[in-house]
């Protein structure tokens, strides 16, 4: 067995039932390096390029990753990746909790679903035993209420991930969730789940895992802990997690308000941290292996409503559904944030289909009528309700949102497309990038879609300027390879910047695990790798040139921020489209947004120029050659 | 009126640190709002998300008193 591997590697056939038990291959994991690097190849090699994602060809992948469940600070993510519906490129979603670490206790770092269960099943690990089990009596359940009663019938020492009755009816925005309140919520995931009839996971385990270098491990990580116990940013961490995020965002104009139709929320002391930790905090709560607990416990209480219990809202989750909708109460963004959790749709998304659907009422574009006799008014959780149930249930233009925005704006036309606020068809995160260019050239080049946690830019637009696009296309390369290498490694991203734990030191922990012996910037060549792969695949899925997916809904540039203190800013297009040159020049890409055979062949990812040539999509040679280095280390600038 | 501020990460290196790795000794007037002080020291209030004392957030038009020792936490992006 390698370091940090737990050895195999499981290949299900769901049409047939046939569970293989493999090997783990451990030079794809020196390669790609396990978590979303793996799954990025793996798609690339097996998924045909025809495959509808909600088929029987599409696959499912679950990845504990290699860093996850060793002795690491916050090593707890688990990995899922398949080709998004929402996309329809390669997608990948993860989530903390304890379900990795588990799976690799259980003996086991990969699971690679096959083909469509001719019924519902879930998956049932306890150690060496392994079923696919009749998920009948769960079939139908709420995402929560499923992984309550798969814990009142297996034990509760078995880790749980579900979905609910969204992923079960394709809807394409559909999460997996886990804990009673971990999902991974971004790229329909759950959706894919749901194609194959697989209701849940069930794992337990209880094996150890080798490392390479114990001694040395348990040195560094012990020095690590000891020291951020101390740092000032781990108390408010532990008693606000992100939520804190909330006010800073309006004060700066970056938060989305009203489906991101501006930057200030008038209402914004009603639903921020404070008011999280007071009206709804019932405790903490941690992933695997963490000593931060960001995670909020909470209860939502509605008078004429049960009390709900779930985990949030987190920043995200608070903008998207508070002043994204217009919400006037922490109650009611945490109700809708449970109701979310519950269906089993991502909250992110959710909070962008709902909020893009509630301007489609304000300007007439779907009525009453269409709602079953109800309105959707901007801070009416009662209306959030109704919608959200035909939209999971496809009853009626529920079906149209059921798709995310970009569907529903196809279906609804009349220039409802300018405010579809999506990027290559997934719904942008919690803040607006009108006056935050790296943010929106973030969005714009993501490469599953719109999703902040593949590059974050706002204080480096602030400290740059925020009427200034130049220079910031290197600090967004730069970011998109070090951001999501720790989703390649399956361990929590919180701790990098908050707790000042340095990528230098985490790569060192790789390598006490692992025996590598890599370099961070090793890593980040690796985390370029995936990147261009993912690229390559996403065109040759869609069949165009890049830069036809690379462009935000037109509101982000045809309206200027309205209100508050961002009033009147805002970008041009001319603007929009000196990022992108910037941008591909930066990746060695050229002007189209295509990668070239140069820097594929550098990578070592020569297959994927062949392909792209055949299908007429390869770059051209860029005069003078790619730069030698694509994304240089930003070091930012004094404040 | 002496007051202490605490910050890590980015906000750490400007803050220019003097009594341990992330405490400055700030000398001010009474009455003075926070972010009067940090434009006074040389950061700007945009890039502080919220001010923390005694396990309890501040905004940052809070006044101090003497002696207080306050973290300033820096803004960061959702999970």
């Amino acid at each position: 067995m390698a370091n940090g591997l737990a050895g195999t590697t499981l290949r299900i056939n769901l049409n047939t039932g046939d569970i293989r038990r493999l090997p783990t291959d451990e030079v794809l994991y020196r390669r790609w390096h396990g978590g979303r690097g793996i799954t990025a190849k793996i798609l690339y090699d097996e998924v045909p390029r025809d495959a509808d994602p909600l088929g029987p060809k599409n696959i499912f992948i679950v990845n504990a990753g290699i860093m996850s469940g060793c002795y690491i600070p916050a090593g707890s993510k688990v990995e899922f990746g398949s080709v998004s519906p929402l996309t329809n490129g390669p997608g990948d979603s993860n989530m903390g909790g304890h379900l990795g670490p588990t799976l690799k206790f259980a003996g086991y770092d990969l699971i690679i679903f096959e083909g469509v269960s001719p019924k519902p099943v879930y998956l049932f690990i306890d150690n060496e035993t392994i079923e696919l089990r009749d998920a009948s009596g769960y079939w139908g359940l709420k995402s929560l209420d499923c992984e309550k009663k798969l814990k009142d019938d297996l034990g509760e020492d078995f880790e749980i991930a579900t979905i609910g009755p969204a992923g079960e009816n394709g809807i394409l925005f559909s999460c997996i969730t886990h804990d009673f309140g971990r999902q991974a919520g971004r790229t329909g995931q759950g959706a894919v789940m749901g194609s194959k009839k697989l209701k849940a996971i069930a794992v337990r385990g209880n094996k150890s895992i080798q490392v390479k270098d114990l001694d040395s491990l348990e040195k560094q990580v012990t020095g690590i802990i000891l020291r951020t116990q101390k740092h000032p940013n781990m108390v408010p961490w532990q008693k606000y997690g992100t939520a804190f995020f909330i006010q800073w965002s309006n004060a700066n104009a970056v938060i989305p308000a009203y489906n991101f139709q501006t930057t200030f929320y008038e209402d914004i002391d009603k639903i921020d941290g404070d008011q999280l930790v007071e009206k709804c905090l019932i405790t903490d709560k941690a992933c695997f292996g963490c000593w931060m607990n960001c995670g909020k416990y909470t209860k939502a209480v509605i008078p004429g409503k049960p009390e709900v219990h779930l985990e949030g809202p987190e920043y995200e989750t608070g903008s998207l559904c508070g002043s994204n909708l217009g919400m006037k109460d922490i109650n009611h963004v945490a109700y809708i944030n449970w109701l979310l959790d519950n269906l089993g749709l991502d909250s992110m998304s959710g909070g962008g289909v709902i909020a893009f659907a509630m301007e489609c009422f304000q300007r007439g574009l779907i009525k009453e009528q269409d709602l079953e006799g109800h309105t959707l008014k901007w801070g009416s959780v009662d209306d959030v309700e109704h919608f959200l149930d035909m939209v999971a249930h496809r009853r009626g233009v529920g079906d149209w949102f059921a798709g995310g925005t970009k569907r529903a704006a196809a279906k609804i036309g009349r220039g409802s497309e300018k405010f579809a606020m999506q990027v290559k068809g997934q719904e942008m995160s919690g803040y607006d990038g009108r006056w935050a260019p790296g943010m929106l050239l973030s969005y714009m080049t993501a490469d599953i879609g719109a999703h902040h946690n593949r590059s974050w830019t706002i204080t480096v637009d602030m400290a740059e300027g925020r009427e200034r696009v130049e220079g910031r296309a290197k600090i967004v390369v730069y970011l998109q390879h070090i951001r999501p290498l720790f989703d390649t490694w399956c361990i929590c991203r919180l701790f990098w910047g908050e707790l000042d734990i340095t990528p230098e030191e985490i790569v060192e922990s790789l390598n006490h695990i692992t025996g590598w012996g890599i370099s961070v910037d090793q890593a980040l060549r690796t985390s370029e790798m995936i990147w261009n792969l993912n690229r390559c695949h996403y065109m040759e899925r869609n069949r165009d040139n890049g830069r036809a997916f690379d462009y935000p809904p037109a509101r982000a540039w045809e309206d200027k921020i309205p209100s508050g203190p961002g009033k009147g800013k805002g970008l041009s297009l001319a603007q929009i489209d000196q990022m992108l040159d910037e941008y591909y020049a930066a990746r060695g890409w050229d002007k189209k947004g295509n990668p070239t055979r140069e820097l594929l062949q550098d990578l070592g990812i020569d297959y994927a120029a062949d392909n792209l040539e055949k299908l007429g999509f390869l770059g051209e040679p860029i005069p003078g050659g790619i730069p030698p280095v694509r994304g240089e280390k930003y070091k930012p600038k004094a404040f | 009126m002496v007051i202490y501020l605490k910050a890590g990460g980015e906000l750490r290196s400007k803050l220019q640190p003097d009594v341990d790795h992330f405490t400055r000794r700030v000398e001010t007037e009474a009455g003075k709002p926070l972010s009067d002080i940090l434009i006074g020291i040389g950061i700007s209030p945009a890039f502080v998300a919220f001010a923390f004392k005694d396990g309890q957030l501040k905004r940052l038009d809070y006044t101090p008193s003497e002696g207080d020792i306050i973290t300033l936490q820096p803004p960061v992006s959702g999970g």
